[in-house]
C-alpha cells in the first residue's frame, strides 16, 4: 500500500494521474499514454489476419490485441503501435528470403516429387515506425484505435537530434512498459521480434520501437525507431522521431574479429554498436500549440 | 525409500540433483533407451504430451490434469528443454521417471534434444549457471542421442516430434535409421524431428529458409494408407488452443506448454487415448503466477536509450 501511495505522490507532483482501474498508463500534460499486453491471436483471428494481409504466413506469435498508444488530447493526434500495421508493412516491403547455413547441404538432397518452394520473407522484417491517426477526444475519452481518419503523416525531415544526454539523467520514471507486437522463432533458426518500450518522465516521454532479427549463422538486422517528446516546450511542441537501421552478416562480423556463434548475439543492446548503420533519419512532427 | 525414489521426490520439488547423481541416472537411462526401437511400441491407454520447453511448473499442472506416472501411461513427444527456466529439472524428472517406470513412460526426441540447438536456446547456459560446469549438459546431451525417434500406439497411431520425410514411406524405413548421433542437418532423421504440415501445399514444400520440409495433405494420406494408420500425432508447433487437427483429422498437433515463454497466453493440451483408442483432449492453463517462479508480470522500469 505504502508503495502505491508513494507512486501516486510522485505522479501527482509531476502533474500526472494514472489511468482508471483496469487500464495501464498515465495522463500527463495533455497526453494519454496507454499500453495493452494481451495474449497471442487465437487460430480463428489468426486466419482472418492472413486473409486481410493476403498472406499464407504470419509470425507464430502475433500479439494482435497488444498495443501502445500515445494520444495528444488537444489535437486528437494519436501515435500508436500495433502488430497489424507492422505486418502490412512487412508484406509490402516483401524482402527476398534469407537462406540458412543448412540450405547449402540441402541443395544436394534428392528432390521429392511435387516439390513447391515457398518464397515469402519468413524473417518478417518490417519498415514499420509507428502509426498515426487523428481521433477527437469525446466526452468519455475512450481510447479505441480506429481505422477512421487514417491521416497522412506530416513528419518532416529535420536536423535536431533526440537529446540522449537529457534522457540519461535519472529523472523518476512515472510510467514504464514493454509491449511485444510479434515474435517468431524462425523454426529454431534464430529470432524475429518486434517490441516497443516506453518511459514517461516528469519532463518528457520517450519510446523505442525495435525490430530485431537474428538468422543463426547468417545475419542480424536491427531496425530501431526512437520517439521523444518534451512537455515543457509549450510554444513550439513537437515529437522527434529517429530511425536507425543496422545490419551485418555473421561472416562480416567474424572477419572483424567478433565472435561468430549465435549464442554471443542474444541481446541486441549489447551488440548493436557492432552492426554497421545502413539507414538513419530524423524527423519531426509539429503539434498544435 | 530407494535413492531413485528420493531423487524423484526431490525433482518434483524442482530441486536439481547433484552432478554425480545426474551421471549415474544418465548411465541407467542409457541402458534402457538403447534397447528401444526407433519406432517404439506403446500400448493404450496412453496420454500423449507435446512440447514442454523447461516450463517445470506447467508440467506439474500437466501431471495434475493427466494423473501421476506410473498410474497414467505417458508418451512425451520431445522438446523437454530450452526456452523455459527449468530445463534441467524438467528433463531430469522425466528421465528419472523413465528409469523408475520404463514401461509407463516413453520419451522420444525433439529437435531441441540436440547439442547445437541447446547451446543457443537456453539449456547449455542453464546447466552452466546451475552447476558451474557443463558436465551435466554433456551427460544429458549424450542421453539425447539414445532417445527414440517415434512411437507407434497399438499399430494405429504414429507419433513423432516434427513430421514426415520424403525419404520415408514406411515405418520399416524409420526402423533402419542409426539414431545414436547428434541430430543431422538433413536426411530422414532430421526431417522426422523438424518438418511441419502445411495447408498451402498438397505434396512437399521446401521452406523459404532453404532447409526444412513442409508436407501437405496428400503426403499424409498416402503415409497413413501405406502404414495402415488411423492418424499421426505430432508436436513441434505452438497452437493457441493446445491442439489442432489438419487434413481431415489425419494429423493432429499437440502442444503442452501453456503461456509459452511466459507471455503468449495460450492454453496447452494433452491427448488421452483409452484402451479402445477413443481420444479426449485435456486442455489446461499455466500454473498460477506466484507458484511458477517466472519473471514478474510488471517489467522493471529501465532507463533504455
Amino acid at each position: 500500500m505504502e508503495n502505491g501511495n508513494e507512486e501516486e505522490a510522485t505522479l501527482k507532483a509531476a502533474g500526472a494521474e494514472p489511468l482508471p482501474e483496469g487500464r495501464r498508463g498515465v495522463r500527463i500534460h495533455g497526453w494519454e499514454i496507454e499500453s495493452r499486453n494481451r495474449s497471442i491471436l487465437n487460430s480463428l483471428t489468426y486466419e482472418q489476419w492472413e486473409q486481410k494481409i493476403q498472406t499464407s504466413h504470419l509470425p507464430e506469435m502475433v500479439f494482435g490485441e497488444s498495443s501502445l498508444v500515445l494520444w495528444h488530447l488537444k489535437s486528437g493526434i494519436k501515435i500508436h503501435f500495433n502488430a497489424f500495421d507492422a505486418l502490412v508493412g512487412w508484406k509490402k516491403e516483401g524482402l527476398p528470403p534469407v537462406e540458412v547455413p543448412a540450405a547449402a547441404q540441402w541443395k544436394f538432397r534428392s528432390k521429392p516429387f511435387q516439390q513447391v518452394i515457398l518464397d515469402y520473407d519468413y524473417t518478417f522484417t518490417t519498415p514499420y515506425c509507428g502509426s498515426e491517426t487523428i481521433e477527437k477526444n469525446t466526452e468519455h475519452g475512450k481510447g479505441n484505435i480506429s481505422d477512421q481518419g487514417s491521416w497522412s503523416s506530416q513528419w518532416e525531415d529535420c536536423e535536431e537530434k533526440i537529446d540522449i544526454v537529457a534522457l540519461a539523467s535519472k529523472e523518476p520514471i512515472l510510467f514504464y512498459d514493454e509491449v511485444v507486437l510479434y515474435e517468431d522463432e524462425l523454426a529454431d533458426n534464430g529470432v524475429s521480434l518486434l517490441t516497443v518500450k516506453v518511459r514517461v518522465m516528469p519532463s518528457c516521454w520517450f519510446l523505442l520501437l525495435r525490430f530485431w532479427l537474428r538468422v543463426d549463422g547468417v545475419l542480424m538486422r536491427l531496425r530501431d525507431t526512437r520517439m521523444y517528446c518534451a512537455f515543457e516546450n509549450n510554444t513550439n511542441p513537437f515529437i522527434l522521431r529517429e530511425s536507425c537501421w543496422r545490419e551485418a552478416t555473421f561472416q562480416s562480423l567474424s572477419a572483424k574479429g567478433f565472435p561468430s556463434d549465435s549464442a554471443a548475439y542474444s541481446d541486441p543492446n549489447l551488440i548493436s554498436q557492432r552492426l554497421p548503420v545502413v539507414m538513419q533519419k530524423t524527423q519531426k512532427l509539429k503539434l498544435p500549440r | 525409500m530407494s535413492d531413485l525414489d528420493r531423487q524423484i521426490e526431490q525433482l518434483k520439488k524442482c530441486e536439481p540433483l547433484k552432478e554425480s547423481e545426474v551421471k549415474a541416472l544418465c548411465l541407467k537411462a542409457m541402458e534402457i533407451l538403447v534397447e528401444e526401437s526407433n519406432v517404439q511400441r506403446v500400448d493404450a491407454p496412453v496420454t500423449i504430451c507435446g512440447d514442454i520447453h523447461g516450463q517445470f511448473y506447467d508440467m506439474k499442472e500437466l501431471f495434475k490434469v493427466g494423473g501421476d506416472c506410473p498410474k497414467t501411461n505417458y508418451l512425451f513427444l520431445g522438446d523437454f528443454v530450452d526456452r523455459g527456466f527449468y530445463s534441467v529439472e524438467t528433463f531430469l524428472l522425466l528421465l528419472a521417471l523413465k528409469v523408475r517406470y520404463p514401461d509407463r513412460i516413453t520419451l522420444i526426441r525433439g529437435n531441441h534434444e540436440s547439442r547445437q540447438i541447446t547451446q543457443v536456446y537456453g539449456f547449455y547456459d542453464e546447466c552452466l549457471r546451475k552447476y558451474g560446469s557443463v558436465n551435466v549438459w554433456r551427460y544429458c546431451t549424450d542421453i539425447f542421442d539414445y532417445l527414440s525417434l517415434s512411437a507407434l500406439i497399438e499399430n494405429r497411431i504414429f507419433s513423432v516430434h516434427g513430421g514426415l520425410s520424403p525419404a520415408i514411406s514406411t515405418l520399416d524405413q524409420i526402423r533402419t535409421i542409426d539414431r545414436k548421433q547428434e541430430v543431422p542437418h538433413d536426411g530422414a532423421m532430421c526431417d522426422l524431428l523438424w518438418s511441419d504440415p502445411e495447408d498451402i501445399v498438397d505434396g512437399w514444400g521446401l521452406s523459404p529458409r532453404g532447409a526444412g520440409f513442409l508436407f501437405g495433405g496428400n503426403v499424409v494420406t498416402s503415409f497413413n494408407h501405406t502404414n495402415n494408420l488411423d492418424y499421426i500425432c505430432r508436436a513441434h508447433q505452438l497452437v493457441m488452443e493446445g491442439y489442432k487437427w489438419m487434413f481431415n483429422n489425419q494429423i493432429v498437433t499437440v502442444w503442452s506448454a501453456p503461456n509459452y515463454c511466459y507471455r503468449c497466453g495460450n492454453v496447452a493440451a494433452i491427448l488421452e487415448l483409452d484402451e479402445n483408442l477413443n481420444h479426449k483432449f485435456r486442455v489446461f492453463e499455466a500454473a498460477p503466477h506466484e507458484s511458477r517462479g517466472a519473471p514478474s508480470k510488471k517489467p522493471a522500469p529501465d532507463y533504455f536509450l
